[in-house]
């Protein structure tokens, strides 16, 4: 694992997104504002099956389904290339595999959703049943895990560097 | 200025709490929470007006931003925090500046949107286009929050040389 580190971190590829100086902040950037959009995304369409602003339909929520696939683009690009920046800082960080884990566990609940009392117009008018609005719970409080997790990386990483554990 | 937000921390104990080992960080996690509320509710709101997710009604749709506007009042509280914890780091940076600006400009295009273009918005058909007014209203919007989100990222990438900044 080590070894992987390190020859990953000594790649032109990982080296040119630490010292180039504008693609580790762009990229930074980037996740910001696509976390934003998908965390804004699952958040009010939580809120929405759980009973917030009735009027609008739930299946017309499925409408910003190409903002929050855009924005999934962006996040997972920029995550990959900070990930590639500083390797050993996510990977040996428990906290990276609690974030990832979180992500994984809210994009099935809203996929469930998306199938269930979001997909179909003809259950508009009826409140979402109680199943469904226990997972929309649920989602809220995974992306609030996912927002903490993910800025709590930055505080609690060991190392920087795999480099760093051989001095 | 500068002394006077930090002694309101200090006297709050605001500044002890935030430089404790998971003080920043939380308080961090929360800015991040309300900004996701805000761009979940204002920006939808924003992209619908825009033409994105047409057939949404904008009259139902409006009562999501609410809940916008109490993002927006989370990250004033927690940006507070920020700031009187480490005033110098702040009031010089220039990244920090232009983001009070861009609230600002959001701010009176708010004042400006309810106005003159929300009423059109109002009793606008479920599948209608939003008026231009709106669309250009609602671009504004976006482009300022976007750009708060970008100079809210460059407030911590560069700590300020105090040269840079134009009034002190």
């Amino acid at each position: 694992m080590i070894d992987f580190l390190i020859w990953l971190e000594e790649t032109r590829s990982s080296t040119w997104m630490r010292e180039s100086g504008g693609a580790f902040f762009s990229s930074l950037v980037f996740h910001s504002i696509g976390m934003a959009f998908v965390a804004g995304i699952h958040v009010v369409t939580d809120l929405r099956i759980l009973g917030v602003a009735p009027g609008v339909p739930r299946s017309l929520m499925r409408r910003y389904l190409p903002v929050l696939w855009a924005s999934l683009v962006v996040v997972t690009l920029s995550g990959l290339a900070l990930l590639l920046a500083y390797p050993a800082k996510a990977l040996t960080n428990p906290v990276f595999y609690f974030k990832l884990a979180a992500i994984v566990a809210a994009l099935w609940i809203m996929r469930a959703l998306m199938r269930g009392v979001l997909g179909d117009s003809r259950r508009d008018p009826v409140p979402a049943p109680r199943r469904e609005r226990m997972l929309a719970a649920v989602s809220l409080v995974l992306w609030v895990a996912v927002i903490t997790s993910g800025r709590f990386l930055a505080y609690t990483a060991k190392v920087m560097l795999a480099s760093h554990l051989l001095y | 200025m500068e002394d006077l937000l930090y002694s309101i921390g200090q006297k709050s104990g605001i500044y002890s709490f935030m430089h404790t080992s998971w003080g920043w960080p939380t308080v961090e996690s929360l800015h991040f929470l309300g900004l996701s509320l805000l761009i979940g509710c204002i920006g939808l709101w924003d992209l619908r007006l825009l033409g994105i997710a047409r057939g949404v009604p904008m009259d139902a749709l409006h009562r999501l931003v609410p809940w916008g506007v109490g993002g927006y009042a989370l990250n004033l509280c927690t940006g507070f925090l920020f700031l009187v914890s480490a005033p110098n780091q702040y009031l010089y940076n220039p990244a920090f500046q232009v983001k009070l600006s861009l609230m600002a400009i959001a701010g009176l295009n708010i004042l400006v949107f309810y106005r003159f273009a929300f009423r059109p918005v109002r009793a606008a058909a479920a599948g209608a286009p939003a008026p231009p007014g709106a669309r250009a209203a609602a671009a504004i919007s976006l482009a300022c929050w976007v750009g708060v989100i970008v100079c809210g990222r460059l407030i911590t990438y560069f700590r300020p040389p105090y040269h840079w900044c134009f009034w002190c």
